[in-house]
């Protein structure tokens, strides 16, 4: 038997084991075992005999599939066909693929005959950039915002996202910003230019079969929808339907469920009551409610099956005090907390690291148990923390998703070496670059010596063989074995120069990689993370060459290594990679944002708020050009944007980032607070705010911060 | 050993342990992408992988619905793929049973261990014949036996046989099931292996006991033969020579490989964070 009857309350039993020809609306907070739920019922749908391949387990993220897949292979697992697991993303991106041929013609591109290029995100950003930079030269638009362009490409893509998710053309982006968010006709003239870098972009895109997230979500609901081909074949492999965080998801999604609903056999509807925390990716949770229409019946999950009583009484007091019904206490809330003030950033961080420790080595818990949390995560930030455990003998993982790849050592070295071997590029880079480069590539070379090898070797953007070296004590110096190493380094790139046959650059990388720094004495060899990143920006610059070079059938072809170097100094590579997000987590504590935690939905035993006076806990990012409450589909048409409004959403945001982050924790948090900041500034944000204050009302004992 | 919960045992993972258990370890155990190249002749390779992975989808399309003409018309700038397309369709459907299902994904257990296989095509007829077809675009036919032996022949087979019951109305004697290769490059020569109880129960004893050595493992030693190591990316990790020759390299395997190239389009919508 799949699924033990046992291990369920009655609550949960009755959504495991509904009939087979029953739609199901389950709800309750995040840890009250709800996803356990979603499992067992797949495993009881495959007991039943359901086919597997007709069972379509739809989720906001694909980080959320985890528990499914490690179920569905737990190797007592059933024989059959395999369980689709999709977000919108992913199954339009599939459907829009298949279907092309079918559709590409009545969906409005040019050329229907010929194949269509996906673009990731930060080939969309790119492709955004080459429609946009003319425009902001010829046009001075968006002259009055102070951004780096990176942001503003991202902020202008987000707007177009939200419109294929909340369900308005894109040709009322401007129109619905202005009239909630213009406070005069400087800000109007912003929205007006970030609406007709939408539609340029849109034509752009039309003109050569490249569909970003908000063009391929477009087709999929207004063209593959309306396909017979592609309703029969959504009939025959969604007639059972798991859905998980639904709170999560956006209107496409929920009107895509909707449809589903109204045809298949049988559906598991969960709900997270108070969550929606991933409303700037256009979560509605508000929306996702109407699918309970649909269902048959309706069952709630009330208790924490993560949170101990104290846990959850901090909890109640967190989400009281931010405007939540207060809930009687069963537990003294301070008892979850553990606090020290400190004056200064690097005391708190040490004092993290030693609380880390003390619970590693005298409580016993498991380093993975540990989550190490702040609303953005700095380089110092992360830096510093992962030092301090490391002195410690503590191993950390982090992971911030928005990180340039350009600032991963490993991608640093081989963008570095890649303008060195490319003189026509113009681009030679700083000495710093080259010391750094030659640190990381040579194994047993500090930077000292990273640095005087530069200064004698490195000239005119070239490197020079070791031999040039005049002075005896200084090889010494450098010594004899890493002087052969960086010759090895210099030799494989002056033949490369040469040769004056300019390879593509994801082949020069993996080139590079195979024949010399992944070898013994070099600096990556049998090193997994240096690997593992230069596989991503592998990845990157390939993704990067498809496009373009399937693009040069309709533009000028342009010299594609030295656009791919033009493009990550603007910053527009991101390490968005999810399979390094999955990697395995034993054995290490966590240091993320506090939103990349909550994406990954798993429990921990201890967290760590860091940075507790800093509003970024409450604020949203400074994003003149979008806005995520407007765009949505709560927000009602003419109504105007206040300081009243921002403020309220400030307290929303923290009550469910805190019940999210609360409901996520088994025992305790601690808190790390420095009267100044990383920066050297006051911070007293609303959540430090808060904390006080729900402290404060409670009985007797002082407040702990 | 410590497989990830969520692993799976395929032909390409069992294959990868038979020819050398340190790039099973590497590859599926620490889960280590590498990205030195597989032969020299990078773009070359990379061309011919990607033709072979489009040639699949447009069957698949085909399967799903869109009609032979329309696709025909997007291969006009490739005439190979063209000539491989038309092969297909003249010479790979013929006699096919009625019922075909394209890239389908079958899981059974096997010794405490999931072990799953994603096929081309299914085409069967419940109570008749149950054929895999499996396309190849290389251009030499390997010898019967060597193809016979191969672990895709043993894995696909047995798993059909052990978990199709659901997609075929009822158990499929493994009589009824065969595997068929059908070499597009090749004028669509065709190599066909039924299967047997007899047969099945072999595999079954050899998968058995692959899977089981894997499980027991405490090292995973480099493969002896270094011929093995010429097309394998991992080879300045284990100090094994250098990539090896395009024209050498056997594309038959690389056709199952899913993530050869793939890219990752799971970053896409995630805006800043
Ligand atoms: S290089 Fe050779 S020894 Fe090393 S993993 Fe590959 S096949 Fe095995």
């Amino acid at each position: 038997m799949l699924v033990p009857n046992s291990s369920f309350s009655a609550e949960q039993a009755a959504g495991v084991f509904a009939a087979a020809d029953e739609k199901v609306w389950l709800e309750g907070p995040a840890g009250s075992g709800k996803t356990s739920v979603g499992v067992a019922r797949v495993l009881r749908l495959l007991e039943f005999g359901v086919p597997a391949e007709s069972i379509l387990i739809f989720l906001p993220q694909r980080s959320l599939a985890q528990p499914y897949l490690e179920a569905l292979r737990a190797p007592s697992g059933y024989h059959g066909g395999q369980v689709a697991i999709h977000t919108l993303g992913s199954l339009s991106l599939r459907m829009v693929e298949t279907f092309w041929f079918l559709i590409a013609e009545e969906a409005g591109f040019k050329h229907p005959q010929d194949l269509p290029t996906f673009l990731s995100l930060e080939m969309a950003q790119y492709m955004m950039s080459r429609v946009i930079e003319p425009l902001l030269d010829q046009r001075d638009y968006f002259h009055s915002v102070r951004i780096e362009r990176a942001r503003l490409y991202s902020q202008i893509v987000d707007n177009m996202n939200k419109a294929a998710l909340v369900g308005f053309p894109i040709s009322e982006i401007g129109a619905r910003l202005k009239s909630a968010l213009a406070a005069g006709p400087e800000q109007a003239h912003i929205f007006d230019d970030a609406q007709a870098c939408a539609q340029a972009f849109r034509e752009h895109c039309l003109a050569r079969n490249l569909l970003d997230f908000s063009l391929y979500v477009e087709v999929f609901k207004q063209q593959i929808m309306g396909l017979p081909q592609a309703r029969a074949y959504l009939r025959s492999r969604c007639r059972h339907l798991i859905v998980d965080n639904v709170e999560e998801d956006n209107p496409a999604s929920h009107r895509f469920l909707a449809h589903l609903l109204e045809t298949c056999q049988s559906a598991l509807i969960i709900c997270d009551r108070d969550a929606g925390f991933r409303r700037f990716l256009g979560a509605d949770p508000q929306n996702a409610r109407r699918l309970r229409r649909f269902c048959d019946v309706s069952l709630e999950l009330k208790d924490s099956v993560v949170m101990g009583a104290e846990m959850q009484a901090l909890s109640n007091a967190l989400a009281a005090q931010l405007g939540a019904a207060a809930e009687a206490q069963q537990a003294d809330p301070r008892l979850a907390i553990i606090s020290e003030a400190h004056r200064y950033h690097p005391q708190m961080v040490d004092w993290v690291a030693d609380q880390v420790s003390r619970l590693i080595a005298e409580e016993g818990v498991a380093p993975e148990q540990i989550a190490l949390l702040a609303p953005f995560l700095s380089d110092a930030l992360r830096f510093g923390l992962a030092e301090a455990l490391d002195k410690r003998g503590i191993a950390a993982r982090s992971h911030r998703p928005s990180r340039a790849l350009r600032d991963e050592p490993a991608a640093r070295a081989l963008l570095a070496l890649a303008r060195i071997a490319h003189p026509h590029w113009r681009l030679a880079p700083p000495g710093m670059d080259i010391a750094f480069a030659l640190m990381t590539a040579i194994d047993g070379l500090d930077l000292v010596r990273a640095a005087l090898l530069t200064e004698m070797l490195y000239r005119g953007g070239k490197l020079h063989p070791f031999a040039d070296i005049q002075s005896a004590a200084m090889q010494d110096r450098i010594t004899f074995e890493l002087g052969q190493r960086y010759d090895a380094l210099y030799t494989w790139i002056q033949r490369y120069i040469d040769a004056k046959q300019t390879l593509a650059l994801d082949i020069f990388f993996r080139r590079l990689f195979g024949e010399v720094l992944s070898r013994v004495g070099f600096g990556f060899h049998r090193d997994v993370d240096a690997g593992n990143i230069s596989m991503n920006l592998v990845d990157s610059a390939r993704g990067f060459r498809w496009s373009l070079e399937f693009m040069s059938r309709y533009d000028e072809p342009v010299d594609l290594g030295l656009e791919y170097v033009k493009m990550v100094d603007r910053g527009l590579i991101a390490n968005f990679y999810l399979r390094d997000w999955l990697a395995d987590s034993d054995g290490a504590a966590l240091i993320a944002p506090a939103y990349t935690f909550l994406l990954s939905n798993r429990a921990v035993d201890y967290q760590f708020w860091l940075n507790i006076g800093s509003d970024g806990w409450s604020r949203r990012l400074y994003q003149p050009l979008t806005h995520p409450h407007v765009l949505s589909l709560q927000w009602p048409a003419g109504a105007v944007w206040t300081d009243d409004d921002e403020r309220e959403l400030d307290r929303r945001t923290l009550r469910s980032l805190l019940l999210a982050l609360t409901r996520r924790c088994r025992r305790a948090v601690y808190l790390g607070y420095s009267e100044l900041s990383e920066s050297g500034y006051e911070g007293r944000g609303l959540l430090l705010e808060t904390l006080q204050a729900a402290l404060r009302r409670l009985p007797r004992e002082e407040a702990h911060v | 050993m410590k497989l990830s919960a969520d692993f799976a045992f395929t032909q390409g993972s069992l294959g990868d342990y038979a020819d050398c258990p340190r790039r099973f370890e590497l590859r599926y155990l620490r889960r280590m992408r590498y990205p030195a190249l597989e032969v020299r002749q990078a773009l070359d390779y990379e061309a011919r992988i990607r033709k072979g992975q489009r040639f699949h989808k447009l069957l698949q399309q085909h399967l799903l619905g869109v009609p032979a003409d329309l696709l025909a018309r997007s291969l006009a700038d490739d005439d190979e793929l063209r000539a491989w397309w038309e092969i297909a369709l003249s010479k790979g459907l013929d006699g096919l049973p009625r019922e075909r299902r394209a890239e389908t994904t079958l899981e059974s257990s096997l010794a405490g261990q999931r072990l799953l296989a994603k096929y081309d095509l299914l085409a069967l007829e419940p109570g008749g014949e149950a054929v895999i077809i499996d396309w190849k675009t290389g251009a030499r036919l390997p010898l019967r036996k060597a193809l016979a032996n191969r672990m895709q022949t043993v894995v696909y087979r047995y798993v059909l046989a052990s978990a199709g019951a659901q997609i075929y109305g009822g158990p499929i004697p493994p009589e009824r099931i065969r595997m068929d290769y059908v070499y597009v490059a090749a004028g669509g020569a065709r190599l066909s292996f039924p299967y047997s109880a007899a047969q099945m129960e072999a595999d079954e004893t050899r998968l058995t006991d692959m899977v089981g050595a894997i499980d027991a493992a405490a090292e995973f030693p480099l493969t002896e033969d270094e011929r093995r190591c010429r097309f394998c990316n991992y080879r300045s990790y284990c100090d094994r020579g250098e990539a090896g020759d395009f024209n050498d390299f056997d594309f038959d395997d690389a056709e199952e490989d899913e993530d050869a190239l793939a890219l990752d389009f799971d970053q896409i919508a995630e805006i800043e964070f």
